[in-house]
């Protein structure tokens, strides 16, 4: 009977359930999310693809005409890639709702603009 | 002659028969829901229809569209019939008890040993209902089950037979009837009815006295094997054996349909029938579940001698 | 003539989260024998460390269980650091014990929750676990991710903690002690509780300490066994906590022991935020790591964990072992099982803090005359072999 008390008290406070997804929680500054590429400070050394756990991102061709592919359904989410890069090229954002319902729009191609 | 007929079918059929017991059972089913999910801080049914009322029709609808799947093993015809018993047996004891006005469908003398009779046929049904699954984990529940309902069973009547007693009569409708000019019997013998809420806990098979459906140990106890419009039959017979107990300790306790006088009998009843089923609700948010060993313990050491003790008092002391 | 009839409580089974087999004989009610058999969540990690470089292989690691994710890779990577001889700066040590407490913080709670449910307390199950959103937050906050935080890198941690970070982990954990101390008020007074947890799952000391039992479930046996105090690593060294120990031998004690070490991370954690060196917090490290043979150990919050690291000078590991602290429970448990109840059976089980998932290793079955044996790397490397020439 002790719990008594506090189960009264909890009657009259507002329920703790977020009533996902008409009420969000914004999310915190170091979050975790897509990826972004920077191609003005990338210069195509390769971390990023050998140092991926997953096997996730694809680097076509060399040097500073290289462009990206990530396979965001393999991606960890672990910041790897972030972590490893010298230039700060590959960042990761606070974008979480990744949902998709056809796997190809899953794969993100980052393509350099040609001048 | 021919209105009359007319007049009481409509009344066995719509109200308060058939059609509102119902309806009464899936609301009050929501309220428990709801009542629980806020005792835990959380919402409870939300979405279908005005916060989440339609809820347990939804889940009777979605369960009603189920394949139904009758295992090679089982005994066809007693697994077959055991919903249909645990449905009608409640609605049954539900005509007993007055909800109108102070005198119920079906009233005559003795009907109170009836009623009593109905919940130890819940009883026999929920056996059968194991027996026939042939499932290890049902028979496992169903043992359990018995040996608590059973066992619960005897100071559930001890203790009803109280208010009888006092009352001079086995009618229910004659104890409501009498209460209007006495004293509500829950002043009288409130030991009484502490102990028909907690036996009414074990036969509802709610927690604490949740061993035959304890999810954890047996996967669902005697439910096992039961599914699709079986289970959907079975679930609404838990919800109507729930407005059964409220009923009965609403009535014999409380008053029943029997008020201060501004507002009509019916809307007393369903009053004092929220405030009985919210007590049984907190009571389920409230408690740990236990074991076998010490629920045969709990009623033979404390229950039973407990009863005893009030039907004593109600010899002695004359109110 | 007694009854004695198996019951399985097989791969599937409500009570358990994950899949474990147990064959237990019962006599009526009485569980008069049991037999473990694991290996249904075997996936194969060590063999799949071998074939990935360190780095890589920092993020398998993480992903060996899901709640000690970052007491296995504290563990991977004082094991590597040890093995390239680098010293990790005071700063990234810090920020590993606070890490690593946060972590203990959620585990309990989780496991708090779990064992409620299991006795069928579901009011104290939604409070507790309402009450772990705080904790996650707070891991969030810190690291980017609720679980799997990836705060460990070889040389150091990844992220820094900022003067706000470390004002809402004060204000959080402030909390959650609280919460903690209000949870093992009730769990002691409340009757329901007391009559499933006293005296149920005995594991007396002498037994625990032959059977080797480790972390909460040994400290309830009134043994004083934690990594930290014993062998310390990361900041352990430099702040002073106490080791929790009951001696009620049950499954009350250990649920106190738990909630006491609640308590005592909450003050780890305070001590360390105000008393946090500055400095840089990791080191550059060379990919190549030097031939070593490297056994390094954590306390996780389930218990203490054992990680063999064999090196050879390459960038991949040549062999890597990881001992969990569950299989070494394991035997502890059927000891404790034994005598009880079956309705005891769920309360018991959970009461230890499996995680079958961190503890599969494989081992062979034959059925026919029940023999077992394990085979070792060279027999395995040439079954290998003969089934590649099959193909």
């Amino acid at each position: 009977m002790s719990m008594e008390k506090e189960l009264i008290r909890h009657l009259l406070k507002k329920p703790i359930t977020l009533r996902y997804p008409f009420e969000k929680l914004p999310p915190v500054k170091g979050l975790r999310g897509k990826h972004v590429w920077d191609s003005e400070r990338c210069v195509g050394c390769g971390l990023c693809a050998t140092d991926c756990p997953a096997f996730a991102i694809e680097m076509i061709g060399k040097g500073l005409t290289a462009e990206l592919k990530i396979y965001l359904g393999r991606c960890l989410f672990c910041g790897q890639c972030e972590e490893g890069c010298p230039r700060d090229a590959i960042r990761l954002t606070q974008l979480y709702e990744l949902a998709e319902s056809d796997r190809k729009n899953l794969i993100l191609e980052f393509k350099r603009e040609s001048i | 002659m021919v209105q009359e007929a007319i007049i009481s079918l409509l009344q066995i059929v719509i109200f308060p028969g058939f059609l509102f017991l119902i309806l009464a059972a899936f609301f009050y089913e929501w309220v428990d829901r709801k009542i629980v999910a806020r005792l835990q801080n959380r919402y409870g049914p939300l979405h279908t229809g005005p916060k989440g009322l339609l809820q347990p029709f939804a889940d009777f609808l979605k369960l009603l569209s189920k394949e139904d799947i009758i295992p090679y093993a089982t005994d066809k015809l007693f697994f077959s019939a055991v919903p249909v018993f645990m449905l009608s047996l409640p609605l049954t004891a539900l005509f007993c008890i007055p909800i109108i006005n102070s005198t119920a469908l079906i009233s005559f003398e003795g009907d109170l040993i009836l009623v009593i009779f109905i919940t130890t046929l819940i009883v026999i049904s929920v056996f059968i209902g194991a027996w026939a699954s042939t499932n290890r984990f049902s028979t496992v529940g169903g043992m359990r089950a018995c040996l608590q309902m059973l066992g619960y069973e005897i100071p559930l009547t001890i203790a009803l037979v109280g208010p009888a007693i006092v009352a001079k009569t086995l009618s229910i409708s004659k104890i409501v009837q009498w209460q209007t000019t006495g004293l509500w019997f829950i002043l009288t013998q409130p030991l009484g009815f502490i102990i028909v809420t907690i036996c009414f806990l074990a036969e509802l098979q709610k927690i604490p006295f949740d061993i035959p459906r304890a999810e954890t140990e047996v996967v669902a106890g005697w439910l096992t094997e039961f599914g699709g419009k079986k289970l959907a039959l079975l679930r609404l017979a838990e919800d109507l054996e729930l407005v059964l107990a409220g009923s009965i300790m609403a009535s014999l306790y409380l008053g029943g349909p029997s008020g201060f006088g501004f507002m009509s009998p019916f809307v007393w009843f369903i009053i004092k029938l929220t405030i009985c089923i919210l007590i049984l609700s907190n009571l389920r948010a409230l408690f740990a579940r236990f074991r076998i060993d010490q629920l045969m313990r709990g009623v033979w050491k404390y229950l039973t001698p407990l009863a005893l003790l009030q039907i004593i008092l109600v010899e002695l002391i004359p109110w | 003539m007694s009854s004695i009839i198996k019951i399985p409580f097989g791969p599937q089974h409500p009570a358990f989260k994950e899949p474990e087999n147990f064959m237990f004989k019962v006599d009526g009610e009485y569980v008069v024998d049991v037999t473990p058999r694991i290996g249904y969540a075997h996936r194969g990690i060590e063999k799949a460390l071998e074939a990935r470089t360190y780095i890589l292989d920092l993020y398998l690691i993480e992903r060996i269980c899901g709640i000690c994710s970052h007491a296995h890779t504290t563990c991977y990577t004082q094991a590597v650091e040890e093995a390239l001889k680098v010293d990790v700066p005071p700063r990234a040590k810090y920020i590993r014990t606070i890490v690593t407490e946060l972590e203990r913080i959620h585990n309990h709670y989780f496991w708090l929750g779990i064992v409620a449910h299991e006795i069928g307390f579901e009011t104290l199950f939604m409070y507790t676990w309402r009450d772990r959103e705080i904790v996650m937050d707070l891991l969030e906050l810190l690291s980017g991710n609720r679980v799997q935080y990836a705060m460990n890198m070889i040389g150091g941690v990844r992220r820094d903690i900022t003067p706000e970070i470390s004002s809402e982990i004060m204000k959080g954990v402030k909390v959650l002690g609280e919460r903690m101390k209000y949870y093992k008020k009730t769990c002691s007074n409340e009757r329901t509780i007391l009559i499933r947890s006293v005296n149920v799952g005995i594991l007396k000391t002498k037994d625990a300490i032959a059977l080797c039992a480790v972390g909460p479930t040994v400290r309830a046996s009134n043994v004083k066994r934690d990594v930290r105090a014993d062998d310390p690593y990361a900041a352990y060294d430099e702040i002073p906590f106490h080791v929790v120990t009951y001696d009620g031998c049950d499954v009350a004690s250990r649920i106190a022991t738990r909630c006491d070490e609640v308590v005592e991370s909450v003050e780890i954690i305070r001590y360390a935020l105000e008393h946090l060196p500055t400095g840089s917090i990791e080191v550059i490290v060379s990919r190549l790591v030097p031939p070593a043979e490297i056994v390094s150990r954590v306390e996780a919050p389930r218990g203490e964990n054992i990680h063999y690291l064999r090196s050879n000078g390459t960038d991949k590991p040549a062999r890597y072992k990881v001992r969990a602290p569950t299989l070494a429970n394991l035997t502890a448990l059927c000891k404790m099982l034994i005598g009880g109840y079956i309705a005891d059976i769920p309360v018991v089980i959970a009461g230890i803090d499996p995680c079958f998932c961190c503890m599969d290793r494989l081992t062979f079955v034959n059925i026919k005359n029940d023999k077992t044996w394990a085979w070792e790397g060279e027999k395995l490397r040439g079954y290998g072999i003969k089934w590649y020439k099959k193909q």
